[in-house]
């Protein structure tokens, strides 16, 4: 379900659309894991054009935040629709994840960390 | 005339060099060297149907302006062609050595030729990395070998001048009467690697659909072997719960757990996930939470400690959603944490108002030392509490669209006097005709608690 991949700096953007399933979910671990194999350890992944996100979708970010948080980067969300926040916060991953309204302000995040 | 005749004899050997070709690429040995497997008994076997052929192949020579055109070589090429260099040097051994017994000023360079094609053959089979080489090449290399037998007869014949006029008059027919031998064998053979390879293909594929289906019956198994098999009764309450597994199991589970002899602790959890990994982890979560439990009645306590367990064993991102409730018989409170999961629903049975259990948590195998806030609710006479999994709200019909906890919360209304069995039967049913038609991707779990009268 990934549209695209921007960069915008050392900060790769990726662009989701639709929804996130148990089978969508392993073509983003894919990506993801593609991406952080290629060295990049600053990831924003925007929802502004994602319905509906399962429990698998959640597991997939779960990793990778993991992942990318062991060797010093991060996944920071943004975009999320209601619908789609809701289910973040039900399982209480408001807490964990970054999530900011725009992606500008995402990226904008991550430069201040330098 | 001599065109028609010429024809007629072409067409005559082609209609034998077919049945006999087909006859022999259908052989079983045959269809087992296509597959790589060079036994000694099936390299054995083929070079006596090829020997065999290529005696034949002697025998049917056809006379074409006054000589002898035959298709000789032809057996012991396709046999190195297929089975590699010992295929076609024996093939070439058993036809060139006949063909040699027969004498004639040619015997010799004819019979050296012969046992060569099959040499070289193998030769090709080698260099084409032990597979055939397709029909185009085949039928060039027979126009080579053939051109190389007329060579031999050139150069070792004698006297010279006869063998200048043998080649003359067979060189061509006997290079084009192998090249179509070759071309009808080579496109049966193309087409039988073909056929096969397809029904490889099929044959892995359907492995790989048992694979999958004995996967997630061992998943569903695993999962339903560790669903209380009976639901307890509780003094001055009515409960019931259900598991409806997808097909692809999703790894929900509930469980009833005695705390006391007033306190019953009540599970209702979602495990991330699919099939056989979510099935394994929603037994070690069952297994956590129930050694949590055990003589415990904060329920803050019991959830803080099964996730320290949880994420101590939780790798790849797996975790689970768990609403864990301590039901207190007497007092007629429900104390509850929630960790991360759908929230239960409450309707008041005096007043018909909705409340969700909702209380500050995360998943489970998340983060460690998560906080759980424990939370508590009265639970009078009438009061309805359904405790659901993602699959009952999530599920979705042809288009897509939702069920919602909008229509759980309205069919609970609507059927709120029925007992919790009953209520229970009638949410699931309602979910399944929701979703009629399209693939139900998710467990469906409920469990639905009744305050009756207290006794």
């Amino acid at each position: 379900m990934k549209l695209d991949n921007k960069s915008s700096g050392d900060v790769k953007i990726v662009l989701l659309a639709g929804r996130l399933d148990a089978q969508s979910s392993e073509g983003l671990k894919g990506d993801i894991e593609g991406l952080i194999g290629d060295g990049c350890r600053k990831i924003v992944a925007n929802f502004d054009r994602v319905e509906y996100i399962s429990s698998s979708g959640l597991r997939v970010l779960l990793a990778s935040l993991k992942q990318l948080r062991k060797i010093d980067g991060d996944l920071k969300l943004a975009c999320l629709k209601p619908y789609v926040r809701e289910t973040f916060e039900i399982a209480g991953f408001t807490q964990l994840f970054e999530i900011y309204d725009r992606e500008d302000e995402a990226i904008a995040e991550f430069g201040k960390l330098g | 005339m001599i065109a028609s005749t010429l024809l007629l004899a072409l067409i005559d050997k082609i209609c034998v060099i077919v049945v006999v070709a087909y006859l022999i690429t259908r052989t079983s040995r045959f269809s087992e060297v296509l597959d790589g497997k060079l036994t000694p008994k099936n390299q054995t076997a083929l070079v006596l149907i090829f020997g065999a052929f290529s005696v034949f192949g002697t025998v049917s020579g056809v006379e074409i302006f006054g000589v002898i055109a035959n298709v000789r070589d032809l057996g012991p090429m396709i046999g190195g062609l297929v089975g590699g260099p010992l295929v076609g040097l024996g093939a070439g051994l058993i036809g060139g050595g006949y063909r040699y017994l027969l004498g004639g000023f040619t015997g010799l360079p004819c019979s050296i030729a012969t046992i060569l094609a099959g040499v070289f053959g193998g030769v090709v089979y080698i260099l084409n990395r032990r597979k055939f080489v397709g029909v185009g090449g085949a039928v060039i290399f027979s126009v080579f070998v053939e051109t190389f037998h007329m060579l031999l007869v050139l150069l070792i014949s004698d006297p010279y001048s006869e063998a200048v006029m043998v080649v003359q008059e067979t060189g061509i027919p006997m290079i084009a009467s192998n090249s179509i031998g070759m071309l009808i064998f080579a496109f049966m053979i193309s087409n039988l690697i073909k056929e096969r390879k397809t029904a490889l293909e099929r044959d892995r594929y359907f492995r790989e659909l048992e694979k999958k289906k004995l996967e997630l019956n061992i998943a569903r198994e695993i999962q339903q072997s560790f669903l209380p098999e009976t639901v307890p009764s509780l003094k001055g309450f009515d409960l019931a719960a259900v598991n409806h597994p997808a097909e692809e199991v999703g790894g929900d589970f509930y469980d009833f757990i005695p705390i006391s002899e007033d306190e019953m602790g009540l599970v209702i959890a979602d495990v991330s996930g699919k099939s056989v990994p979510a099935a394994l982890f929603m037994v070690l979560s069952r297994a956590m939470i129930r050694a949590s439990a055990a003589g415990n009645s904060t329920a803050s306590e019991v959830a803080k400690n099964a996730n320290d367990l949880i994420t101590a064993d939780a790798k790849s991102g797996m975790f689970v959603t768990l609403f864990y409730a301590i039901l207190d018989l007497e007092a007629r409170t429900l104390r509850y944490v929630n960790a991360g999961h759908n929230p239960p629903l409450v309707l008041n049975g005096e007043t018909g108002d909705l409340t969700l259990l909702k209380a500050r948590g995360i998943a489970m195998g998340v983060v460690e030392k998560a906080e759980m806030e424990e939370r508590e609710i009265e639970l009078d006479e009438g009061d309805v509490v359904v405790f659901y999994t993602d699959g009952v709200t999530e599920a979705v019909d042809e288009r897509f669209n939702q069920f919602g906890i909008e229509r759980l919360v309205e069919i609970t209304r609507k059927n709120s006097h029925l007992p919790a069995a009953d209520l229970v039967e009638k949410i699931t049913d309602e979910v399944l005709a929701f979703s009629k038609g399209a693939p139900q991707f998710d467990d469906i779990t409920l469990m639905v608690l009744k305050g009756e009268k207290p006794g």
